[in-house]
């Protein structure tokens, strides 16, 4: 089992991730075996390979089609090789000054379609959706267990942006403490509702439309931008414009807006700058049960949005020493770009 | 109506304690020693609040709290326990609050008045 360690000085955690230290993608050339496979034409993700995968524990298929066998459309399985194990987490461990804990949570898989070439913006908007549809039912079903503070959905496309397998998947990783990152974006907008008395992301929405410089797209639903101090060059973030804290609250008709402004901007992107790898990450509040019990104040102060982030340049050391980020291209000029894409 | 608390707590004298002062503060207090027995009750009467300590005999406070939170969501769920260590994870058990036991019952009192909206 996993373990999580926490760092004294900044507080944050980090998972030691014994189970991952296993995966075949090792550190160092030989060539990972699972790469490997794949580029001889192996994928466990693809239609037909599901008895290489973990049980699903979820999947949109055709009706009278059994689970781990072909004839779905968005399937979901634990992760093979996970960075959480499910379970309620024990109390904290001490040695001397240091805490651990055991590393108990969730780590899912959504494959996104069955097909192998078929990247996210290549679907149709309809399947989008029932991707989105799925975050939305993990989500629940893993919120509803307690013992998890925080659900992530996440996405990494490319190799660069951490993907081992190309076939276009998401992953859901649900942990038993609320993220450092996660609480700092809480805490920010916290601090700014109380100084706008407002939510300081319907705050941002409504200057960015204003401005219009860092727009890239805008629907009757969902607005995407640059962000004012993007790190990345084409760096996005995709907000909903109704507010709302939990991304769980997004309404049929705004998952179909959501499918089609992700499809717009990634299409975007690829044109832009030729299908980079990049981060797809949901920021929302933690666990909407605890949320409601501990926080009832995040539901008009927090702001689900999705980032996007391109890897197209390297985080190095002085990213790492001083958290300030380098950008060679402006948000303005990156959103122009996309734009006019 | 009088509030009720099921008190969850294996220290017999503790216990009475608690069940004399939350009494004389206006409360119908069940008590019980252990987490089993808190589960009977629970499936026997309706509650306003659980107070659970996390170290008894047999199965642990935070076990009680899991599978209460697979029976019911709405019961707010207050941890007593000696153990200051604890109080970081009280969040990740799913409780509302979590007091370390003391001489002075103010704060539970407090917490409870506070969860219970009065």
């Amino acid at each position: 089992m996993s373990e999580l360690r926490k760092d004294l000085i900044s507080g944050r955690w980090v998972i030691i991730a014994t189970e991952r230290s296993k995966r075949p993608d090792d550190f160092r050339p030989p060539a990972p075996v699972a790469a490997a496979a794949e580029a001889a034409g192996f994928c466990p993700f693809c239609e037909g390979n599901e008895a290489k995968t973990p049980p699903e524990v979820f999947a949109l298929r055709a009706a009278g089609t059994a689970p781990d066998s072909p004839g779905w459309t968005v399937r979901v399985v634990p992760n093979k090789f996970p960075a959480l194990t499910p379970g309620p987490p024990p109390p904290r461990a001490s040695q001397g000054v240091f805490q651990s804990m055991e590393g108990r949570g969730v780590h899912e898989v959504i494959i996104e379609n069955p097909v192998h070439g078929l990247d996210l913006a290549d679907l149709p908007v309809a399947h989008i959706r029932d991707v989105l549809r799925v975050f939305q039912m993990r989500i629940r079903a893993i919120e509803g267990q307690l013992h998890y503070q925080y659900v992530q959905v996440f996405k990494n496309k490319g190799k660069e942006a951490g993907a081992s397998l190309s076939h276009p998947h998401s992953q859901i990783v649900a942990t038993p403490i609320v993220p450092k990152r996660v609480k700092e974006e809480i805490y920010g907008a916290d601090r700014l509702f109380r100084t706008f008395k407002e939510c300081a992301f319907c705050r941002i929405l409504r200057e960015e439309e204003a401005l219009g410089a860092r727009i890239i797209a805008r629907t009757g639903h969902f607005t995407a931008l640059a962000p004012y101090a993007s790190r990345f060059p084409f760096e996005m973030t995709v907000l909903p414009r109704r507010h709302s804290a939990f991304f769980v609250e997004a309404r049929e008709d705004e998952l179909e807006a959501l499918a089609a402004i992700l499809k717009d901007v990634l299409t975007r992107l690829k044109v832009t700058v030729g299908d980079p790898p990049f981060n797809m990450v949901l920021h929302q509040a933690p666990n909407q049960w605890l949320s409601a019990r501990h926080w009832p104040e995040l539901a008009e102060r927090s702001h689900w949005h999705i980032e996007i982030i391109p890897i197209l340049t390297k985080v190095a050391g002085f990213e790492w020493g001083t958290g300030f980020y380098i950008n060679p291209v402006p948000p303005e000029t990156g959103a122009q770009f996309l734009r006019q894409a | 109506m009088k509030k009720r608390i099921l008190l969850v707590e294996d220290e017999k004298p503790l216990c009475l304690l608690y069940e004399e002062e939350l009494s004389r503060e206006g409360y119908e207090v069940t008590a019980v020693t252990d987490a089993e027995a808190a589960l009977a009750k629970l499936g026997q009467a309706e509650f306003d609040l659980i107070i659970t300590d996390i170290r008894m005999p047999g199965k642990n406070g935070i076990d009680l709290i899991t599978q209460i939170m697979g029976l019911r969501k709405d019961i707010p769920i207050i941890i007593n326990s000696a153990y200051q260590s604890y109080k970081e994870d009280f969040m990740t058990w799913a409780a509302d609050a979590y007091v370390v036991k003391s001489s002075s019952l103010d704060e539970l009192k407090a917490r409870i008045r506070q969860l219970l909206g009065e």
